[in-house]
């Protein structure tokens, strides 16, 4: 008999975790990219905030289980009706199971001035290039104002916003430049947090830092000539430096039909089986997809895992389970855990915490293959929101 | 005059804020946005947010199914 096709899009977290959970005596498993290098992308924060030089990608190809190919091309037409995509390099792929796993793509054109402001400072979200760029605005930095926030509304890693406004703090005030500067975060949330439990951990952290925020402050334009941004919503914020995370939006590839993608670009798939609208035999995971969840490494995973087991016929579903390392800085960090069931835990900050946000970063490349699961199930045990909000939002 | 609808029913905090920014975004002065959510959040943060952006919250009612809040745009 004739092995099924799995072809899987992408060759970030998501696309590597559901290759490495299939069975490759089964299936005749092929992930396609562009690019043939995977980034820890969570560690794109430490090389622009303290200038890490730790090296963080691998090629994708070492990264996947035997039995299991990789093709390096450009996937650009994808068509849903026919199981048929198109690469730009290596013609057409057939298949009896796909996985959309793409993440998003950076869109710093979708604001007037931002595309300069991109060009010139760089970000921490978008890549190993634009995060050594903001590093050597920082440690070139001799006080003013920077402005440090999310563009959009649209992001990924929601911690990774604030976690950039503490670890710039922790490097000014370590540099002896806290005094001459004034840090001001500002986001379209109405609080420093978007999450309110979350929020009522971290607030008192960022007024006891002296980091300014700016509410309800969504990016309107920016004009770099008089080092000015505008919201919306009708203030502006001058800086020195700026430090903006642009937009981003959805996959760029053409998908047959074209009702699978919402205005921006981001595929429409079911919250808990990852089934793109319409279609049985087709998914999309992590970042690229509409799920009313955060953008984040651990979704990708957690929808991967479940589209594993659904394509080789058994029973799972997403709960729609966050757990977010949120680092706070002076060597502590919590984690943002909720799901689609229970609210964000007020889960304090610790060292330990710390530890083993550094310690994810270690094992990152086991999680991919697969040979960490037993210590990811035992800490989402341990760690259920239920749990977490029993013991810590009662004790308020 | 008809209302845009914003369907946030499902999302938690800070979903439907994000949703409405989006929709703030590409209104225009006198148009009426209807947002719909089930996280309990959306009434506080919806009202913060009008406060902030000069933006007039209508009505804000609870069906069984979700919360509706209606809001006029005079600000923009």
């Amino acid at each position: 008999m004739e092995m099924k096709k799995v072809l899987i899009i992408g060759g970030g977290g998501g696309g590597l975790i559901l290759a490495n959970h299939l069975d490759t005596n089964e299936y005749d498993v092929t992930v396609v990219d562009k690019s043939d290098l995977h980034f820890y992308q969570p560690w794109f924060l430490y090389i622009a905030f303290k200038g890490s030089k730790r090296k963080i990608s691998r090629p994708i190809g070492e990264l996947l289980k035997p039995g299991a190919n990789f093709v390096k091309d450009e996937i650009s037409t994808i068509n849903l009706n026919e199981r048929k995509a198109y690469g730009s390099r290596k013609g057409i792929y057939n298949y009896d199971y796909l996985a959309i796993a793409t993440g998003t793509v950076p869109d710093p054109d979708q604001i007037p001035g931002l595309r300069q402001v991109y060009d010139e400072y760089g970000d921490y979200h978008t890549s190993v290039w634009n995060s050594e760029k903001l590093w050597s605005h920082i440690s070139k930095f001799k006080g003013g104002t920077i402005a440090i926030g999310q563009s959009s509304p649209t992001c990924k890693c929601p911690p990774s916003l604030l976690e950039g406004a503490f670890l710039l703090e922790e490097h000014l005030r370590k540099v002896g430049l806290r005094d001459k500067t004034r840090i001001v975060f500002f986001t379209p949330f109405p609080r420093a947090y978007p999450a309110e439990p979350m929020n009522k951990i971290v607030e008192p952290m960022v007024h006891e830092r002296g980091i300014e925020v700016m509410p309800f402050f969504d990016v309107d334009t920016i004009d770099d000539q008089k080092k000015t941004i505008t919201s919306l919503e009708g203030e502006s914020l001058k800086y020195d430096l700026p430090i903006v995370v642009p937009p981003c939006r959805g996959t760029k590839m053409k998908i047959i039909p074209e009702t699978v993608q919402d205005e921006d670009r981001f595929i429409k798939a079911d919250k808990k089986l990852m089934k793109i609208e319409g279609f049985d035999d087709a998914f999309a995971i992590g970042d690229c997809n509409t799920l009313p969840t955060s953008k984040t490494g651990v979704t990708a995973h957690l929808e991967a895992m479940a589209v594993s087991e659904i394509i080789q016929g058994r029973y799972s579903e997403f709960n729609g389970r966050i757990n977010c390392p949120f680092d706070t800085a002076y060597g502590k960090a919590t984690f943002v855990i909720a799901d689609y069931n229970n609210p964000v835990a007020p889960y304090p900050p610790t060292k330990v915490k710390h530890m083993m946000k550094m310690t994810m970063a270690r094992i990152y490349w086991m999680t991919l293959m697969g040979t960490a699961d037993p210590i990811f199930e035992q800490f989402f045990k341990f760690t259920t929101p239920e749990k977490l909000n029993k013991k810590y939002a009662s004790a308020e | 005059m008809e209302a845009k609808i914003i369907d946030s029913r499902g999302a938690a905090c800070p979903g439907p804020i994000t949703d409405l920014a989006k929709a703030y975004r590409n209104s225009k002065v006198g148009d009426i946005l209807e947002l719909w959510a089930t996280d309990k959040g959306v009434r506080a943060d919806t009202q913060a947010w009008a406060t902030k952006t000069g933006n007039e919250i209508l009505e804000v009612k609870e069906d069984p199914d979700k919360i509706v809040v209606r809001i006029k745009i005079n600000k923009r």
